[in-house]
């Protein structure tokens, strides 16, 4: 009997069984959001496709952040749970961009010392677009999902439950042969139809430990497209595809507003969501889909309060929806402004003016919706100047919130060779947006990470906007809680991690 | 040479800017923070901007069915002396001031409040008002009911007024609370000084900011924000029992 057929084979009372755990390993959260234990939407989603596609296929979940474990007490109940492959992997930039992956790697290494024939397979943001060099560099993985991991992730599972696994035959997948060398098998299509995947398998996680930006309680973090139409040169979302696709990344596809409704629904009637967060880069593509949520929420009644990211002009587009969106629950949404200067976003190739993002933050107001605006700092050309030029507008712009993000080189971005001259710092747990790990053409890593604690200090202490995002009763209170732990990090966690390079995630 | 006694009086300043008797209402409610003016200035009921000169804004309005004055306080002893003589001649009875401080005991926290019992006179525009030995005072009555209102994490006491921050050395710190000063400001001795020598009711309640004796800067501490927000609430609370 060979090896992976040992494995696959577990006897367990009588029968034969695959086991599949899904783990969350020990890990922190951005600095800027302080305890933030959000749910993995993407390992919920793999479960329900395993569920229903391969039923015979046990599932097993362990969250030990969510559980408060920690690396012992996580392989001693990995050990209890007797899985025969273990997945690791994330949908979503939001658990820590590529400072998940020291984290996992050190989850696999420990799992290995007790468990050594235990397959770990990793996937999803980040790895995506990275398989075979993630394989490469790190021995303690068996498998890399190349791209997307929702038919992957099952199939692969399938596979090795066989007598005679063919590895080979699961699209999307970086392995190792016989002989250890690296392969990588072929590309993997996109899921067409989002609205053919089960909702996600919520039931099997922790659902009521789960607590967002440090207040929130019976938080839950959910994505309802895949991909984004405007594919921005610095977008980590590209992380997601396998660079072998005809740029997967900007191939959108949503679930339907039907479907889409049913998982709120779900989420609230079953598990007591109290704050719903789709993470997804780009909700509002389409203003038809939008109109039918819309439809859908009302008819149901829902009132739970929800967040979601899209794009300036999608929202102009459709502003007599943001009335109407906010009587279904949409109290706080994000948008992109990155830069300010049309070199830059023409670089970048954002898409969107920065009138457009200050108009609809001034359309978020009247609407009673609050307003967060992302913005970037450590592009090549990124001077003193340049960056205080942002600032400057930023502050006329006034979003209730900023959401800096110091430019990553994550490779797979379309941005990565142009940045790759400047990185400095290879550290992956310092990779996560909150750190410099790069310099520019005029400033150090160092100077980068001082400019970016500076500026997100003077957003969050100035006077008149910390009392309307704190105390404005017009917002809602989740909305305002959020707010609360932007203020509170702002010069310590935030600043921490910026220019003292402390590590969070 | 001047032959006048004095160039300009708080009323020549009013009667510049056409203030009427009744623009002020018989109470005030001051803060050098804009912020807080901001805030109280959402608690009235039709504020109409009366006084707005020298950079310094003034509205009245109604809070519970009494008319109250919200605006700029002053930020330093003098500006401070300033507006307090114009509101004390423009006809208010009772002043609130909802400023802030740093702590000079070490286990009053960032964002207590300390209630304004007297001041030490360290600023030097009160010497242009009083002489040396004058003790600014609060008003009792006021103070006991603002105290009461601010319990929880309230300290009383009496407050050091100085006029330079940046040079709160040892010695001068340890020199005031030798005279028993539990805080340290840059207002509370002209704004308790031209109260009472005009015979007006005032009291201060000022959220702390920072700690002398440990060294905790708070400046941008959430704690002093959501302290801030309840400095308003207290304070409007206050004009209801006055």
């Amino acid at each position: 009997m060979g090896k992976l057929e040992m494995i696959a084979h577990t006897k367990d009372g009588g029968g034969l069984t695959m086991r599949v755990l899904f783990l969350q390993p020990p890990l922190g959260w951005w600095a800027a959001w302080k305890k933030h234990i959000a749910n993995n939407v993407a390992h919920a989603q793999l479960a329900a496709n395993i569920r229903e596609w391969y039923p015979e296929i046990e599932i097993k979940v362990l969250d030990t952040r969510a559980l408060g474990m920690d690396e012992k007490q996580m392989v001693d109940a990995i050990t209890e749970l007797n899985p025969n492959l273990i997945y690791m992997g994330d949908a979503l930039q939001t658990t820590g961009v590529a400072a998940i992956h020291p984290r996992y790697q050190q989850a696999a290494k420990v799992i290995k010392q007790v468990l050594p024939d235990v397959k770990i397979c990793v996937g999803g943001f980040f790895y995506g677009a990275n398989a075979p060099a993630m394989l490469e560099k790190t021995p303690e993985f068996d498998f890399v999902v190349a791209g997307e991991t929702e038919r992957t992730v099952p199939e692969l599972a399938k596979e090795l439950s066989k007598s005679d696994p063919d590895i080979p035959s699961v699209r999307g997948l970086a392995y190792r042969d016989e002989n250890g060398e690296v392969k990588l098998t072929e590309y993997r299509p996109l899921i067409e139809n989002l609205d053919d995947l089960p909702l996600p398998a919520y039931d099997l996680f922790p659902m009521d430990k789960y607590v967002g930006f440090n207040y929130i309680r019976h938080y839950v973090e959910t994505y309802m497209t895949r991909g984004c139409p405007n594919g921005c040169r610095f977008c980590v979302g590209w992380t997601n595809y396998d660079p072998r696709g005809n740029h997967d990344w900007t191939h959108y596809r949503p679930r339907s507003p039907k479907l889409m409704a049913d998982e709120m629904e779900l989420l609230v009637k079953r598990f007591g969501a109290k704050f719903i967060c789709m993470m997804d880069e780009d909700l509002n593509v389409y203003r038809e889909r939008m109109e039918g949520l819309i439809e859908e929420l009302k008819r149901r009644n829902l009132k739970v309060p929800f967040f979601f990211m899209g794009r300036a002009p999608y929202h102009l587009r459709d502003r007599d929806l943001l009335k109407p969106l906010r009587e279904v629950g949409f109290v706080c949404g994000l948008f992109g402004m990155e830069a300010v200067d049309k070199e830059t976003l023409e670089a970048i190739k954002k898409g969107t003016t920065v009138d457009e993002v200050a108009e609809l933050v001034g359309l978020f107001r009247e609407n009673n919706i609050m307003s967060v605006v992302t913005w970037m700092v450590g592009f090549p050309e990124d001077d003193e100047q340049r960056i205080k030029d942002r600032v400057e507008r930023l502050d006329l712009m006034d979003p209730d919130m900023a959401a800096l993000q110091i430019l990553t080189p994550l490779p797979g971005i379309p941005l990565y060779k142009q940045l790759e001259p400047y990185t400095e710092e290879w550290n992956l747990l310092k990779w996560d947006f909150q750190h410099a790990v790069l310099r520019t053409k005029h400033l150090s890593r160092q100077d980068l990470g001082r400019l970016a604690a500076w500026a997100n200090r003077e957003f969050y202490s100035k006077p008149g906007r910390v009392q309307r995002i704190l105390y404005d009763k017009r917002y809602h209170p989740f909305c305002r809680l959020i707010a609360r732990v932007y203020v509170e990090t702002a010069g310590k966690e935030h600043a921490q991690a910026a220019v003292e390079d402390k590590i969070f995630v | 040479m001047m032959n006048r006694d004095i160039h300009l009086t708080a009323q020549d300043l009013l009667r510049a800017m056409q203030f009427k008797p009744g623009d002020f209402g018989e109470i005030a409610i001051v803060s050098g923070q804009p912020q807080r003016v901001q805030m109280a200035l959402e608690k009235l009921k039709n504020p109409l901007r009366n006084f707005s000169a020298m950079g310094y804004t003034l509205w009245t309005g109604e809070y519970k069915g009494k008319r109250v004055t919200v605006g700029h306080g002053g930020m330093y002893a003098p500006d401070a002396a300033l507006i307090t003589e114009l509101l004390c001649a423009g006809g208010v009875e009772c002043l609130i001031r909802l400023g802030s401080c740093g702590a000079m005991k070490k286990d009053i926290e960032i964002g207590d409040y300390v209630i304004a019992e007297g001041a030490i006179r360290g600023d030097g525009v009160t010497r242009y008002y009083v002489k040396d030995g004058f003790q600014p005072k609060a008003d009792p009555e006021l103070t006991q009911k603002l105290f009461s209102l601010c319990k929880k994490h309230a300290h009383k006491g009496l407050v050091w007024t100085t006029d330079a921050l940046l040079r709160e050395t040892k010695d001068f710190v340890n020199g005031a609370i030798a005279q028993g000063a539990i805080a340290v400001d840059m207002v509370t001795s002209p704004f308790f000084t031209i109260a009472q020598l005009y015979n007006k009711r005032a009291c201060a309640v000022l959220v702390v900011s920072d700690n002398l004796i440990t060294g905790e800067i708070g400046f941008a501490d959430i704690r002093v924000f959501d302290a801030e927000r309840r400095l308003i609430e207290r304070g409007f609370d206050l004009v209801r029992e006055v």
